[in-house]
């Protein structure tokens, strides 16, 4: 899979997104290159944040890529951003899979992922592994609507009118969802500072 | 509500602290998506070549000929030729006795035939 590193690819790599996928549908391999090494890792992260199951969230990235594959050749340009689209896609995918969760009612607070414990004196990357460990478990405590819309917004960067494109809602709704997620959030999180040993570093 | 704004704060660092740490897919997850974009991908759009004109008796005369515009000059020139046969203009009448010179009663295109036959024959 090794793609000779050429000034054709440089140039493919600053094209947007929505370029490179019309390339793809000509038959380009290049671009399917350049779309995999720029979309998958954007798609992953936002996968992973919902799911916070590695495994799940690769196949749902690779699902939501297949669907990117599928309608390439029907794109239509101008029509929507190809990353908002994506959003979409995991969206629904995730909330699919989060619907098969519930139903099964298997998974309680206890399978959220462990805090790790050893934060008093660890070294910084520790520290900082060990501050996204406890951010991504309190994720795992917010409602569904509300982690999306809070991974949308403060780990994603994307605007409201974005959010309510990909959740399907209006501008309000994004905007009550974010705020009661982050509250929900500090809330966790302070609860959780103490267990953590942080509070005397400040 | 101090320690609630603080909180804000903390979650505020926290988000800009994972946002500059970007997932990094595995290498086993790129080459599954990357084999399903080739699997899926069109065949390259191939540039149609426009069909090929009927190859027939005429094209082939043509051709040897050198082609539409060498026949064309070809054909008037041969019309001209039909024409001055036909109509016999008087100033080339007058042209062709200044140059060749007078009437022409005969001309011997093998001027040299004649001093070849008494050699031939014993």
């Amino acid at each position: 899979m090794d793609m000779p590193r050429d000034t054709t690819t440089e140039a493919l790599d600053d094209a947007p997104d929505e370029a490179l996928l019309v390339l793809y549908a000509n038959g380009d391999r290049l671009a399917a290159t350049a779309l995999t090494r720029r979309l998958v890792p954007r798609v992953l992260g936002y996968a992973a944040r919902l799911l916070s199951d590695r495994a799940e969230a690769e196949d749902v990235t690779q699902e939501a890529m297949l669907r990117l594959w599928k309608i390439a050749p029907a794109w239509r340009t101008g029509e929507a951003q190809v990353s908002t689209w994506l959003y979409r896609v995991v969206t629904n995918l995730v909330t699919d899979r989060q619907r098969v969760r519930h139903r099964r009612a298997a998974t309680t607070l206890d399978d959220a992922p462990e805090v790790a414990d050893e934060g008093r004196g660890a070294v910084a990357g520790m520290i900082e592994a060990d501050r996204m460990a406890a951010l991504d478990a309190a994720l795992a405590q917010l409602p569904d609507r509300q982690r999306q819309a809070v991974v949308l917004r403060h780990l994603e960067g994307l605007s409201n009118p974005e959010i309510a494109a990909i959740m399907d809602i209006g501008t309000e709704a994004v905007e009550s969802l974010t705020a009661r997620g982050k509250r929900s959030l500090a809330a966790i999180l302070s609860g959780q500072k103490a267990a953590l040993g942080y509070e005397d570093e400040e | 509500m101090q320690d609630r704004e603080n909180a804000m704060d903390d979650l505020d660092a926290l988000f800009g602290a994972a946002r500059a740490r970007p997932a990094v897919p595995s290498d086993a997850l790129m080459g599954r998506v990357m084999a399903d974009a080739l699997a899926l991908q069109p065949a390259p759009r191939a540039v149609v070549a426009p069909p090929a004109p009927p190859q027939g008796l005429w094209r082939g005369v043509i051709d040897f000929f050198g082609g539409f515009g060498a026949l064309a000059g070809m054909g008037s020139a041969a019309a001209a030729g039909l024409f001055i046969g036909f109509v016999q203009p008087t100033g080339l009448s007058d042209l062709s006795a200044a140059l060749i010179g007078g009437q022409i009663d005969s001309l011997s295109l093998m001027p040299s035939v004649d001093d070849l036959i008494p050699e031939v024959t014993p």
